[in-house]
C-alpha cells in the first residue's frame, strides 16, 4: 500500500524567552490509506503542533512532511492551501463553524470553493447522513455543542478529503455525546476509505484507532498498534 | 483543485454578503457608507445647481449670456458665426444726444434695442412716473421709453413727444429698470431707451459719434464656448467679450462663504462617516479573522481571502453608494421644493455628476479606511484554527495611516478646498491628535494611582479603560474628534448666519441717489434725513479717470481682463473725504491726519485695484479730470466691504485736491415701505437727482441667503447623523468584548445595577474627556478657519466649555444604550459562545 502522509526527521524550534524551546524531536512516521492514528499526550506535549505540521498548516524547523505523494518543503502557504484544499478535511476542538452561515450553508462551503454545482444536494445527503435533516437552517448559536460538531463532521466529509485532521473532535461535548460523534466518526471514515489523524485526551477514542503515538515533551514514548 | 477562478470567487463573495447581512453583520457600515455618499451627493448637488442659479442670476446683470462690445458695428462675420452656432441674439446701440422737446433740451444716454432684448432678465416700466412697476415689453417704432427723472426735468407727461436727432417719438412707459444697467450706476444723464428700428431716422449716428454697440448672445455653455473661442482672434482693439463673470459682488462673496461652509461641513460629515466605516470595517476584519483562518485550511490561498472579502466590501460599497447618491439627489429635491417660493427663476436641473462624485467619494472612503484591516485577513495564519491567540501579523502602520491619509486628501481634493487650508486642517488635525493623545495617555496612566482606593463602579467602570491606555486614548480622541467636527460646524453655521444678517440688516439702503448738485446738498440731506432711518453721509464724485502711474502711461502697464485693466478703461467716481468711510479698513500706510500739512496730495486707493495695479505706497499717480491733469501719491490701501449697499469707491482724496473741479453728490438710504409719495416728492423737488431702487437687488440677495442658510442647515443634519454613525460604530466595535466581560461579572454574581453604574462611569468619563478635547481643538481649529477661510473675525466661544458635558451626556448615554445587549445577554448562553 502506497503512503499517503509521511514523516521524517520532523523537528520543531520556537524562540521563547529562556531562549529556543524545542517542541518536537526528530519525529518520523508514515500512514497509508485508510490508515488510523491516535496522537496522545498531556498538555503541552506537542500533539497539536504534529497536526499543524502534518496538515501543511505550519512548516517544520527541520525533516520533511509529503502528503498525498507531495512533499511540504519548499511549498509556499497559498501552495500548501491548494493541497490542503485537494486531500485534506478538518474536524476541531471548537468546531469552527461561521457564525453568519447555517448548518446547510457551512457544509457547503467547501464544494462551492470546489465549484460543485450540486453543492445543496450533497451538504444535504451529508446533514441526513449525521441525522441533522430537520436542522438544516438552523445557525450555529441555535445548535447544541453535539449537532454542531456533527455539523463539522459533515463538512470535514463534504469534499472527500483523503486525510481529515481532527483536534480534539470530542474536548468540548459530555461523554455521552462524545461517543456518538466518536461513531459517526470512524462509520463515516470506514465508508469513505478516508485516512484519519487525531489529536486526543480521550483514551477511548485514542483505543479506537488502529495505531497510537504516544508524545512526551515532543519526543516518541510509545507507538502501538491497537487490535 | 487548481487556482478559483475568478467567477467562483465573485459568486462566493455575492452569497456570503447575502448571508451576512442576512445576520445583521453590515448594518452600521452600509449606514455609515450611505451618509458619506448621501452628504457628499446633496452637497455636490446643491453648491452644483445654486452656482447655476447664481450664473443665471449674473447672466441677468449682463442682459445676456455672453456680450461683445465695442465703439464700431460689429462686423458681420461675427454675427454669423453666433448664428451659425445656434445662439439667440439681440442688439443695443447706446450713445449720448440731445432730447428736445418743443421748449427745452435735456443732455440723454438713449439706448437703442430690438425687439430680442433682453435676452436674460426683463424690462420694468410704469404707467406714470413712480407708479407700480410691470414686468416686460419694450418700445415698439416709434415710441420711446425714458426715466422718471426725464419727465421730472422736461414736464413731460406719458403720451408726450420728444425729438432724438431728427426723429419724433412718442413717450409711451416710464423706464424703471434695465437689468444690464445695475452695474452702471453712474451715468450722469437720464436714460431713454427707443426701438433700434427708428435708429436710422434720427441722422444721430455720424462717423466720429461716441457709441456703444453691444451684441448680445443667449445659448447653451457648449455653443458660447464654440462662439467665443471663434470670434476671440478677430476681435478689433476696441472690442471686448463680457461675461456673467464680471457678475456681481455682494453675491459672490455671501456665495463663496456658503460653498466654502458647505465643502467644509461635507468634509466633516464625510470624515466622520468614513472613520464609521473604518471602525466597522475593522469590526468586520476580526469577526472574520476565524472565518480566514477557516477558509485557508479549506484550501483558499491568501489572495483568495482578500479578493473574497474585498468583493464583499465592494459591492456592498457600490450598494451603499447607489442608496446614498440617491438619497442625496431626494434629499436636494427636496432643499429646492422647499425654496420653491424663494426662487424666482427655475433652477437648472444637475447632470449625473454630483451623484458619480458622490458614489466615488464613498468608494474611496471605503478603500482608504477598509482596506487596511482587510488586508490583515489575507495575512491570517491558518495555523489559528488550532491556535486562537494567532494573530495576523500587523501591517506596518505606515500602511494604514498612509492608506488613510490618502483617501483623506483624495476626498478633500474632490472637494476642490483651498489646498493651504486643507494641508493646514491635515496637519492641523495630527499635531493636535499627537499632542492631545499624548496628554490624554499621561492623564490615564497618572489616573491609575488614584483609582485604588474608588468604590468598585469606578474601578470597573474606569479599569476598562486603564487596562488598554492606548485603545483608551484613541477612543477618547476619535469621540473628540467627532464632538469637535459636530460642534466646529455648527458654530460656523450660527456665525455665517450672523454675518449675513449683519451684512443686510433690515435697514439696508435701498436707494441710491446720484447727481446731486453742491448748491442742493444741505437741503437734500435735511430731506432724506426726514425721509430715512439709515442715510449714508453725502460724498462728492468727479469723474476722472487714471491716465499714468509713476509718470508711464497706465495702458502700457495693466494686462488685459485684469481688474485693473477694466478700471482703468473707463471714468472712476472720485471723491475726497476727511475720515475713513465705515465698512472700509486701511490695510497698509495711514489714513490722513486732517490738521497735518503734506507736500502732495494723497489718494487712498483700494487694495484689490491697488494689487492689480501693482501700486506701492508713494506710488505717483497721474489722473485726468474735467480735462485736466491731477497727479497724488499713494497714501494708504483700503479694504472695502463692497457686500454694504453704501457709496464705495477706488479712489479716495485728501481733502483740497479736487475741491476746484465741478462735483455732484451722492449717497444711499434706506426708505421704508410706503414712502413711495415721499420719493416722488424728493424726485420734484431735486429735478437733478438720479434715484436708484435696489430694493429688487437686495430682495435677491437675502432669498440666495435664504437659500443658503437652509443648505447649511440641512448640511449640518448630515455631520450629526454622521457623528451618531460613528458614535455607534465606535461602541459596536467594543461590544462583543463587554458582551463577554458582563457575562463574566454577572456569572460572578455582579448585579445588573452594578454593571450600568460601571458603563456610565466609564462612557460619561470617556465623553468628558473627549468634550474637553473637542472644546480646545474646537477653538484652536476655529481660529485658523475663521482667519484663512471665511474672513470672519474671530473671539473666543465660551459655551464650548459646555461641550465636556455634552460630550458626557451624549457618549455616556449612547454607551449605555449601544451597550445594553452586554447586559442583556445571559451569562451562560455567552461564557458557553466564547
Amino acid at each position: 500500500m502506497t503512503a499517503i502522509l509521511s514523516a521524517r526527521n520532523l523537528n520543531k524550534v520556537v524562540p521563547s524567552a529562556e531562549g529556543a524551546l524545542q517542541i518536537l524531536s526528530d519525529l518520523t512516521l508514515t500512514l497509508d490509506k485508510g490508515d488510523s492514528l491516535a496522537i496522545v499526550g498531556t498538555s503541552g506535549s506537542g500533539k497539536s503542533t504534529l497536526l499543524g505540521l502534518l496538515a501543511g498548516l505550519d512548516l517544520p524547523s527541520s525533516g520533511e512532511v509529503s502528503l498525498a505523494g507531495h512533499s511540504l518543503t519548499g511549498l509556499n502557504e497559498d501552495q500548501r492551501a491548494q493541497l490542503r484544499a485537494e486531500h485534506v478535511g478538518f474536524v476541531f476542538q471548537s468546531f469552527q463553524l461561521l457564525d453568519s452561515l447555517d448548518a446547510l450553508e457551512n457544509v457547503m462551503l467547501p464544494l462551492e470553493l470546489e465549484g460543485a454545482t450540486d453543492a445543496r444536494q450533497r451538504a444535504s445527503a451529508l446533514l441526513e447522513r449525521v441525522g441533522l435533516s430537520a436542522r438544516l437552517h438552523h445557525y450555529p448559536r441555535q445548535l447544541s455543542g453535539g449537532e454542531q460538531q456533527r455539523v463539522a463532521l459533515a463538512r470535514a466529509f463534504a469534499a472527500d478529503p483523503d486525510v481529515l485532521f481532527a483536534d480534539e473532535p470530542t474536548g468540548n461535548l459530555d461523554s455521552q455525546t462524545g461517543a456518538h460523534i466518536t461513531d459517526l466518526l470512524f462509520e463515516l471514515n470506514r465508508e469513505r476509505g478516508t485516512t484519519l489523524v487525531l489529536v486526543t485526551h480521550d483514551e477511548r477514542l485514542a483505543r479506537r484507532c488502529e495505531r497510537q503515538l504516544r508524545l512526551e515533551a515532543g519526543r516518541v514514548v510509545e507507538a502501538e498498534a491497537v487490535q | 483543485m487548481t487556482k478559483l477562478p475568478l467567477a467562483r470567487l465573485v459568486l462566493l463573495a455575492l452569497r456570503q454578503l447575502w448571508r451576512d447581512t442576512r445576520a445583521g453583520e453590515l448594518h452600521v457600515l452600509f449606514a455609515a457608507l450611505v451618509i458619506a455618499v448621501a452628504a457628499s451627493t446633496a452637497i455636490g448637488y446643491f453648491s452644483g445647481r445654486l452656482n447655476d442659479a447664481m450664473q443665471l442670476r449674473a447672466t441677468e446683470f449682463l442682459g445676456a449670456d455672453l456680450v461683445l462690445r465695442g465703439s464700431a458695428p460689429t462686423v458681420p462675420a461675427q454675427i454669423d458665426a453666433g448664428l451659425a452656432a445656434g445662439l439667440d441674439h439681440a442688439r443695443t446701440v447706446e450713445f449720448s444726444s440731445v432730447v428736445a422737446t418743443d421748449e427745452t433740451l435735456q443732455l440723454s444716454s438713449v439706448k437703442a434695442a430690438d425687439a430680442a432684448y433682453p435676452l436674460r432678465g426683463e424690462l420694468r416700466s410704469a404707467a406714470e412716473p413712480f407708479g407700480p412697476e410691470t414686468a416686460g415689453g419694450g418700445p415698439a417704432p416709434g415710441e420711446a421709453w425714458a426715466e422718471a427723472r426725464l419727465f421730472t426735468v422736461l414736464g413731460l407727461s406719458i403720451g408726450d413727444h420728444i425729438e432724438v436727432g431728427r426723429k419724433p417719438l412718442r413717450l409711451t412707459r416710464v423706464l424703471t429698470y434695465e437689468p444690464d444697467r445695475v452695474g452702471d450706476f453712474y451715468s450722469l444723464t437720464p436714460r431713454v431707451l427707443m426701438n433700434l428700428d427708428d435708429l436710422p431716422d434720427t441722422g444721430v449716428i455720424q462717423p466720429g459719434s461716441r457709441v456703444r454697440y453691444r451684441d448680445l448672445w443667449r445659448g447653451s455653455p457648449s455653443a458660447l464656448q464654440a462662439y467665443r473661442s471663434q470670434v476671440e482672434p478677430s476681435l478689433e482693439a476696441h472690442q471686448r467679450l463680457e461675461t456673467a463673470e464680471d457678475g456681481n459682488r455682494q453675491i459672490g462673496n455671501a456665495l463663496g462663504r456658503a460653498e466654502r461652509y458647505l465643502n467644509l461641513a461635507s468634509l466633516a460629515a464625510i470624515l466622520l462617516a468614513g472613520m464609521a466605516v473604518a471602525l466597522s470595517a475593522n469590526r468586520f476584519a476580526n469577526r472574520r479573522l476565524d472565518a480566514s483562518a477557516l477558509l485557508r485550511c479549506l484550501g483558499l490561498t491568501r489572495r483568495d481571502v482578500m479578493v473574497l472579502y474585498m468583493l464583499q466590501l465592494g459591492v456592498l460599497g457600490l450598494c451603499a453608494s447607489l442608496v446614498g447618491a440617491g438619497l442625496g439627489w431626494l434629499t436636494q429635491l427636496g432643499l429646492f421644493g422647499v425654496l420653491d417660493g424663494l426662487i424666482v427663476q427655475t433652477i437648472p436641473s444637475g447632470s449625473l455628476w454630483p451623484a458619480l462624485a458622490g458614489i466615488a467619494t464613498g468608494l474611496v472612503a471605503l478603500a482608504g479606511f477598509a482596506l487596511p484591516p482587510l488586508a490583515a485577513l489575507g495575512r491570517v495564519p491558518p495555523l489559528r484554527v488550532l491556535r486562537r491567540d494567532l494573530l495576523p501579523v500587523p501591517p506596518s502602520s505606515w500602511v494604514i495611516y498612509g492608506a488613510a491619509l490618502l483617501a483623506l486628501a483624495l476626498i478633500m481634493w474632490r472637494l476642490s478646498l483651498d489646498l493651504k487650508i486643507t494641508l493646514a486642517l491635515l496637519a492641523g488635525g495630527l499635531v493636535a491628535v499627537v499632542l492631545l493623545g499624548g496628554a490624554l495617555m499621561l492623564a490615564l496612566k497618572g489616573l491609575r494611582r488614584l483609582l485604588a482606593g474608588a468604590p468598585l463602579p469606578w474601578r470597573l467602570g474606569l479599569g476598562q479603560l486603564l487596562r488598554h491606555p492606548l485603545a483608551a486614548a484613541g477612543q477618547s480622541l476619535a469621540f473628540g474628534l467627532i464632538l469637535l467636527a459636530m460642534a466646529l460646524v455648527a458654530l460656523l453655521r450660527g456665525e455665517l448666519l450672523d454675518t449675513w444678517q449683519d451684512q443686510l440688516p433690515d435697514n439696508a439702503p435701498n436707494h441710491f441717489v446720484l447727481n446731486v448738485l453742491p448748491a442742493d446738498v444741505e437741503a437734500f440731506g435735511a430731506r432724506v434725513s426726514a425721509l430715512s432711518d439709515f442715510a449714508a453721509p453725502l460724498y462728492p464724485v468727479v469723474p476722472g479717470r487714471l491716465t499714468a502711474i509713476n509718470g508711464e502711461p497706465v495702458r502700457e502697464l495693466v494686462s488685459k481682463d485684469t481688474r485693473g485693466d477694466r478700471a482703468t478703461r473707463r471714468d472712476l467716481s472720485l471723491t475726497w473725504a476727511a475720515g475713513l468711510p465705515d465698512g472700509n479698513r486701511v490695510v497698509a500706510g495711514h489714513w490722513w491726519d486732517e490738521d497735518a500739512e503734506s507736500t502732495a496730495p494723497g489718494v487712498s486707493v483700494e487694495s484689490e485695484l491697488a494689487e492689480s495695479l501693482n501700486l506701492q505706497l508713494g506710488d505717483r499717480l497721474t489722473f485726468s479730470v474735467g480735462g485736466l491733469e491731477r497727479d497724488a501719491r499713494v497714501t494708504n490701501l483700503r479694504e472695502v466691504d463692497w457686500d454694504s449697499f453704501q457709496p464705495n469707491f477706488y479712489m479716495i482724496f485728501e481733502p483740497g485736491t479736487l475741491q476746484d473741479i465741478p462735483a455732484t453728490y451722492m449717497t444711499s438710504f434706506h426708505a421704508p415701505a410706503g414712502s413711495e409719495q415721499a420719493l416722488v416728492d424728493l424726485a420734484r423737488a431735486f429735478p437733478s437727482i438720479t434715484l436708484l431702487q435696489v430694493e429688487a437687488l437686495l430682495a435677491q440677495l437675502r432669498g440666495i441667503i435664504a437659500q443658503v442658510s437652509l443648505a447649511v442647515e440641512c448640511v449640518l443634519l448630515f455631520v450629526l447623523a454622521a457623528g451618531l454613525a460613528v458614535l455607534f460604530a465606535g461602541l459596536q466595535a467594543t461590544l462583543d468584548e463587554r458582551i463577554r466581560q458582563g457575562a463574566l461579572l454577572r456569572a460572578l454574581g455582579a448585579r445588573r445595577d452594578l454593571l450600568v453604574r460601571a458603563r456610565r462611569t466609564e462612557f460619561g468619563l470617556l465623553g468628558a474627556s473627549s468634550g474637553l478635547l473637542a472644546a480646545i481643538g474646537c477653538e484652536a481649529v476655529s481660529a485658523l478657519l475663521y482667519r484663512f477661510a471665511f474672513d470672519l473675525e474671530w473671539h473666543p466661544h465660551p459655551w464650548l466649555l459646555l461641550l465636556p458635558l455634552l460630550g458626557a451626556l451624549l457618549v455616556g448615554g449612547a454607551g449605555v444604550i449601544g451597550t445594553r445587549r452586554a447586559l442583556n445577554a445571559t451569562p451562560l448562553g455567552v461564557l458557553r459562545e466564547s
